[in-house]
């Protein structure tokens, strides 16, 4: 990986020193001229008349296959609503099914015009490829049972009480930070760990803040500590790191979701698969006095 | 440092976690073996019966075990018992549903063996007065046991391998242990071979003791 990132380096080094040259012996005159047509990945769409979107089938509900076989979830919708911005119709989209290691050759490449796909905002990751500003809050939480006694993270921290975790080593790393002293017990799957705190196997589970929503919204004898286990993180849309206009216009969608615009739509399709309201970007200002 | 010697230095790290895994899969496979060939000796009696409403039930129950999988059999163990009350941990559960499958195959195997017996061996035993059960035991049964040895012997080998399974009800196992290191340090392959040699350890060893006991037994009766 890191002899890729220096060859990418170096690469883009090589052509920002031609890009420079090339300014320099251009009269101020020419660089005025509008750009090429289709030199932007937003013209380019344009002219296509449809989205490709770099999607997982893999995460529930962010995007899975559903009873009927089809690919939907909160971010195949998200990715709908930018069609919908972009065409005006939503249908106007090719959801293109791809592993989480392929994601960042698929954006750097252009076989996706951006990828949507649980896709967590770190500063290693923004070195590779451009995030927009996060759609949607991520995190670990805890989950219990609605008549559990445990109210913070730190009630865990007895050995009589097992809480489920995923294969993943930091959700052991945790453990072992938060309630050392609890049994841990170790699933494959996430619905496995939900399952074992639903059936009493385990006294709670570290799941992710969506994710935890989600089963919750199902569930209504599941109950989420209001603690969380980690930082707030942000699940974004990435997309190649040099091209600004089309980065400018889906950070600008998603800005519009989070409060603006496209407030409404995006509303609807939080409540709808995670069964909340999300937090509102910008507030509303009062006009009442009193 | 080179490929080989980074790989050597990441396995030697997880060498005393993986052997705590290989000693859950053996306590898995020696607590499940037992029950496995007790379980299958149990439903041998029903199922050697004449009448059917012995053989129907026995029968319909062993297919039911032989022909769905064990994982979900072991889902369903684990995530079904709490439903009755009853919460028995996951390392039971796994024993219980490695030993539910793994003794339903060796009953047909059984009754294979024991049917092989000529009739004459049971007309000689009776003839020298012992009862029917008597002559079951000392008679017809070690024969037919030195006959199961192969085959029981593969079931065994095959049950080894079928504790990998476990891991999906979260016992610590090899496997599991083996997964847990690999999304740390994503070296799939490397670690994967090196389980699987573990594996190929405690195999070899219960196929070669088996294929002894065949041996030195060759030719008696």
């Amino acid at each position: 990986m890191g002899s890729r990132r220096e060859f990418i380096t170096k690469a883009s080094g090589v052509v920002a020193g031609a890009g420079l040259v090339l300014a320099q012996t251009q009269s101020p005159a020419a660089a005025q001229q509008p750009l090429p047509e289709g030199r932007f990945k937003l013209d380019e769409v344009r002219a296509r008349g449809k989205l490709i979107v770099g999607v997982t089938s893999e995460a529930p509900p962010f995007g899975f296959i559903d009873d009927k076989g089809e690919l939907t979830g909160f971010d195949i919708e998200v990715a709908r609503l930018i069609a919908k911005a972009v065409f005006g119709d939503e249908n106007k989209i090719e959801l293109f099914k791809q592993g989480f290691a392929a994601r960042w050759p698929n954006a750097q490449n252009g076989t996706v015009d951006f990828g949507i796909m649980v896709t967590t905002v770190y500063a290693d990751r923004a070195l590779q490829v451009a995030f927009t500003r996060p759609y949607i809050e991520s995190g670990i939480v805890v989950v219990v049972k609605k008549d559990s006694p445990i109210r913070t993270v730190a009630d865990l921290n007895k050995p009589e009480y097992t809480v489920a975790h995923l294969t993943a080593p930091v959700q052991e790393e945790r453990g072992k930070r938060f309630y050392p002293n609890a049994k841990f017990l170790t699933f494959d799957a996430i619905s496995s760990q939900f399952n074992a705190v639903k059936l009493g196997r385990a006294t709670a589970a570290q799941l992710d803040a969506p994710v935890a929503l989600y089963y919750a919204k199902d569930n209504p004898d599941i109950r989420i500590l209001d603690e969380w286990l980690t930082d707030v993180t942000g699940n974004a849309i990435f997309l190649r790191p040099d091209d600004f206009k089309w980065w400018l216009f889906l950070d600008t969608i998603v800005a519009e979701m989070l409060g603006g615009s496209l407030w409404s739509p995006y509303k609807g399709l939080y409540q709808k698969w995670f069964g909340v309201e999300p937090r509102r970007a910008r507030a509303i200002q009062t006009t009442n006095k009193g | 440092m080179d490929y080989f010697a980074q790989t050597i230095v990441l396995l030697a790290g997880l060498f005393p976690k993986l052997v705590a895994g290989f000693v859950t899969t053996l306590a898995l496979a020696l607590a499940a073996m037992p029950l496995a060939l007790a379980f299958g000796l149990l439903l041998l009696l029903p199922r050697m019966e004449k009448r059917a409403v012995f053989v129907i039930p026995t029968v319909s129950f062993i297919e039911l075990m032989r022909n769905t999988p064990l994982l979900l059999q072991v889902y369903l163990i684990y995530f079904g018992l709490p439903l009755l009350g009853l919460y028995p941990s996951e390392f039971a559960c796994g024993v219980l549903g490695i030993a539910a499958l793994h003794g339903t195959s060796p009953t047909e195997t059984y009754r294979g063996a024991i049917e092989s017996i000529s009739q004459r061996q049971w007309d000689a035993a009776r003839g020298i007065g012992m009862g029917r059960l008597k002559a079951f035991r000392h008679v017809i049964l070690p024969q037919a046991l030195l006959r199961i040895l192969g085959p029981l012997g593969n079931q065994l080998i095959i049950l080894i391998k079928d504790t990998s399974l476990v891991s999906a009800i979260g016992v610590m196992e090899l496997t599991m242990t083996g997964k847990m290191a690999i999304e740390r340090s994503a070296a799939s392959a490397e670690i994967f071979v090196a389980i699987a040699l573990f594996y190929l350890v405690l195999t070899t060893t219960v196929g070669g003791a088996l294929r002894l006991i065949e041996h030195r037994t060759a030719g008696r009766y």
